[in-house]
């Protein structure tokens, strides 16, 4: 059985989601990648492999999210791809007439716009990261609120109260007071979220025609508080496709389908074996010049695989080159 | 008595040959740093735009050198960079040096004044000498964007990365060393061949117009090198902007009433039809210039520079229909989160030739 396999990992989860010839997804994975990136892909590697039948043989590998090109070395990538064409192209293959693609995930958040099947223009947040999971994820923990309870609470307001959304300090000192003075959990959860979408409409969204259907992606997507807040703010349809979170890796799995069938290659995939690999990361200060760029290297038995971090490309273009 | 001033791009070429022709003592600030951005955010009020900080730093590692005679453009009609030279000096007094400040008018009497600042640093040298010193930083300048303009063309699709880059980089060094015309002359043919003879693949790279802000287009340090990104990524760039036309207009041709950004301007009508200071006008106009001829433009932006957010609001909304990418440019900007965007940008533009070519499959 033919499978293709896509790795997203982000800053804050990593997912993997494995695909077979007809586009199907067969089986994914998902976890919290807790800063340790190298062993979160071994870790989903593994689990991926214990849910694919014996039979299934990797034929194309992508990797994306911003530990692509880490990921890809680990993996042996037939394609690093960055994660708005992934999320794009995932989007597009749920439904199929697709206008707009919002997605928040745990520290960045973005818009695709996509016209005739193909992405018109895109956003990302870049100054500011109120409004991603992450800081959802703070306020559950600082209300002792499991993050689905959150969402399953801000449900069940009627009466939300108004939140600042612009920046995550003010927001949480606005919730913090609406707290204090009483007013219902519940109420300010669903003002919170209603917070983020307008935050996220006005930086990420400012300037695009947002036109439905909409596709609602990302982690942040599994909090119904938020999905309904973005129907109510928009005033149309969203739609959240089965697994939203895993959507970057399945993207990944569809490129990675389409770059090996478009030209018929044999997939660089390391083999499950990278599992039981020891990695070794260091890092150290380039003195060439006065930038004192801080390069990281990626090493398995003290053999170099990778280098990245320069603001020039003496030591990415060189990994045989000897280190400091 | 050293002078010295603000880097931009290669400009410090030409002036150095003009400095030397005339005998002038100059210390050149080192070359752009994270140590320049560091010192130039530190002295800085945090909204003004990365040209004040960098040249600021540049004037503050000068200094350090030695230099003390400071040659910094000022004026009005551009935007607030016009007044930037009185804010630095005031920065750097407050800092503790002495030194005095020359600014170069960049609204009016833009030729004569400079020859009256060159005769002075010269201690009145004969006005012929003066004009032939000019001459050749000019002839230097023009060296320096021609090979510039032919390593755009090869770098996407050189066959073994960075050769454009190590050529580039030697190129410079010897248009810099070159003693005179003879010396010039080799320097640019001798790496304009080597450049046609770099090994290519068979892409055909896709163009993208560079636009926006005049210093954080021609800085690349400020810029994070977008273009050199661009080139690993096969995108050919056109930058309409380069110091020598812009030198050839602005000294000789505008006072004799010829504007080419009239055209420019014009094309912006529709849309915008005035001057809001900086290059905004211009960004809007090239926008539409491009549209239908190149793939796709990158917007670069210095952050806080009003004259480009107002450009940056306008271009999603004209007729004339292509892909914008804009980078707000600030000592924030990160290369990760560039290249992800860039990325994303140059699949957008592969994927839209793709379906114009109509190879695409369905998704």
């Amino acid at each position: 059985m033919e499978i293709f396999l896509g790795i997203d990992v982000g800053s804050v989860s990593t997912k993997l989601a494995a695909m077979d010839c007809r586009r199907e997804l067969v089986a994914s994975a998902y976890m919290p990648t807790r800063g340790q990136p190298i062993e979160m892909v071994q870790r989903g590697l593994a689990e991926v492999k214990s849910k694919l039948p014996p039979d299934a043989v990797i034929s194309g590998v992508a990797t994306t999210g911003s530990a692509r090109y880490l990921a890809g070395v680990i993996a042996g990538a037939d394609l690093v791809k960055n994660e708005i064409t992934s999320h794009a192209i995932a989007a597009l293959h749920c439904v199929p007439g697709v206008q707009t693609v919002i997605e928040i995930g745990g520290q960045d958040s973005k818009i695709i716009i996509i016209r005739d099947g193909i992405v018109n223009d895109f956003g990302m947040n870049t100054v500011c990261a109120a409004g991603t999971g992450s800081f959802l994820d703070h306020q559950a923990l600082r209300l002792n609120l499991g993050i689905e309870e959150l969402s399953r609470r801000a449900l069940t307001s009627t009466n939300p109260v108004r939140i600042a959304g612009r920046c995550t300090v003010f927001a949480e000192s606005d919730m913090v007071h609406k707290q204090q003075i009483g007013h219902r959990t519940e109420d300010i959860l669903l003002g919170l979220c209603q917070a983020l979408v307008r935050n996220y409409l006005s930086n990420v969204g400012i300037g695009k025609e947002i036109k439905p259907p909409v596709v609602f992606q990302g982690g942040v997507a599994y909090n119904q508080a938020i999905v309904r807040a973005f129907r109510e703010e928009l005033g149309t349809e969203i739609t959240v496709p089965q697994s939203p979170a895993i959507m970057g890796a399945f993207g990944a799995a569809l490129l990675a389908h389409e770059e090996m069938s478009h030209n018929h290659k044999v997939s660089n995939f390391n083999g499950f074996g990278v599992v039981e690999t020891y990695y070794h990361t260091s890092s150290f200060i380039c003195k060439s010049c006065p930038n004192q760029c801080e390069i990281a290297q990626l090493a398995q038995n003290s053999h170099i695989l990778a280098r990245w971090g320069g603001r020039c490309d003496i030591w990415e273009n060189q990994p045989d080159k000897t280190g400091p | 008595m050293p002078v010295t001033m603000p880097r931009m791009g290669n400009i410090h070429i030409p002036f150095k040959a003009l400095f030397e022709g005339l005998g002038i003592d100059y210390i050149m600030p080192p070359p752009n740093t994270q140590r320049t951005m560091t010192l130039g955010t530190k002295h800085s009020p945090e909204g003004l735009c990365i040209p004040f900080k960098m040249t600021l730093g540049n004037l503050i590692e000068a200094l350090e050198l030695g230099a003390d005679k400071l040659l910094v453009p000022g004026g009005y009609g551009i935007c607030r960079l016009g007044y930037y030279f009185k804010t630095q000096a005031q920065i750097l007094q407050d800092i503790g040096y002495s030194f005095e400040m020359i600014p170069v008018g960049v609204s009016e009497r833009k030729f004569l004044g400079i020859m009256e600042i060159v005769r002075r640093l010269s201690n009145n040298a004969p006005w012929a000498k003066i004009v032939s010193s000019f001459r050749f930083g000019i002839a230097k300048m023009n060296a320096l964007d021609n090979v510039e303009r032919k390593v755009h063309r090869v770098r996407p699709v050189e066959a073994v990365r960075g050769t454009a880059n190590r050529i580039y980089a030697r190129a410079v060094a010897a248009i810099d060393r070159a003693p005179d015309y003879r010396g010039l002359k080799t320097a640019v043919s001798g790496s304009l061949a080597e450049l046609d003879g770099v090994a290519r693949n068979e892409a055909r790279p896709m163009v993208v117009g560079i636009t926006g802000e005049f210093y954080v287009v021609l800085e690349p340090f400020s810029n994070l090198d977008v273009e050199n990104e661009l080139g690993k990524l096969g995108v050919e760039v056109r930058r309409s902007t380069f110091i020598s036309e812009w030198m050839k207009f602005s000294l000789f041709l505008n006072p004799l009433g010829i504007n080419e950004k009239k055209r420019v301007q014009r094309a912006a009508a529709p849309y915008l039809n005035r001057d809001i200071g900086g290059d905004g006008w211009e960004s809007v106009g090239e926008k539409v210039l491009h549209a239908g001829k190149y793939d796709g433009i990158v917007h670069l932006a210095p952050f806080t520079c009003m004259p480009e957010i107002i450009a940056q609001n306008i271009m999603p909304h004209t007729e004339e229909q292509i892909p914008v990418l804009t980078i707000l440019c600030d000592e924030q900007l990160a290369k990760p989160g560039m290249l992800t965007r860039l990325e994303a940008f140059v699949d957008l533009l592969e994927r839209k030739r793709r379906v114009a070519a109509g190879t695409a499959k369905a998704n």
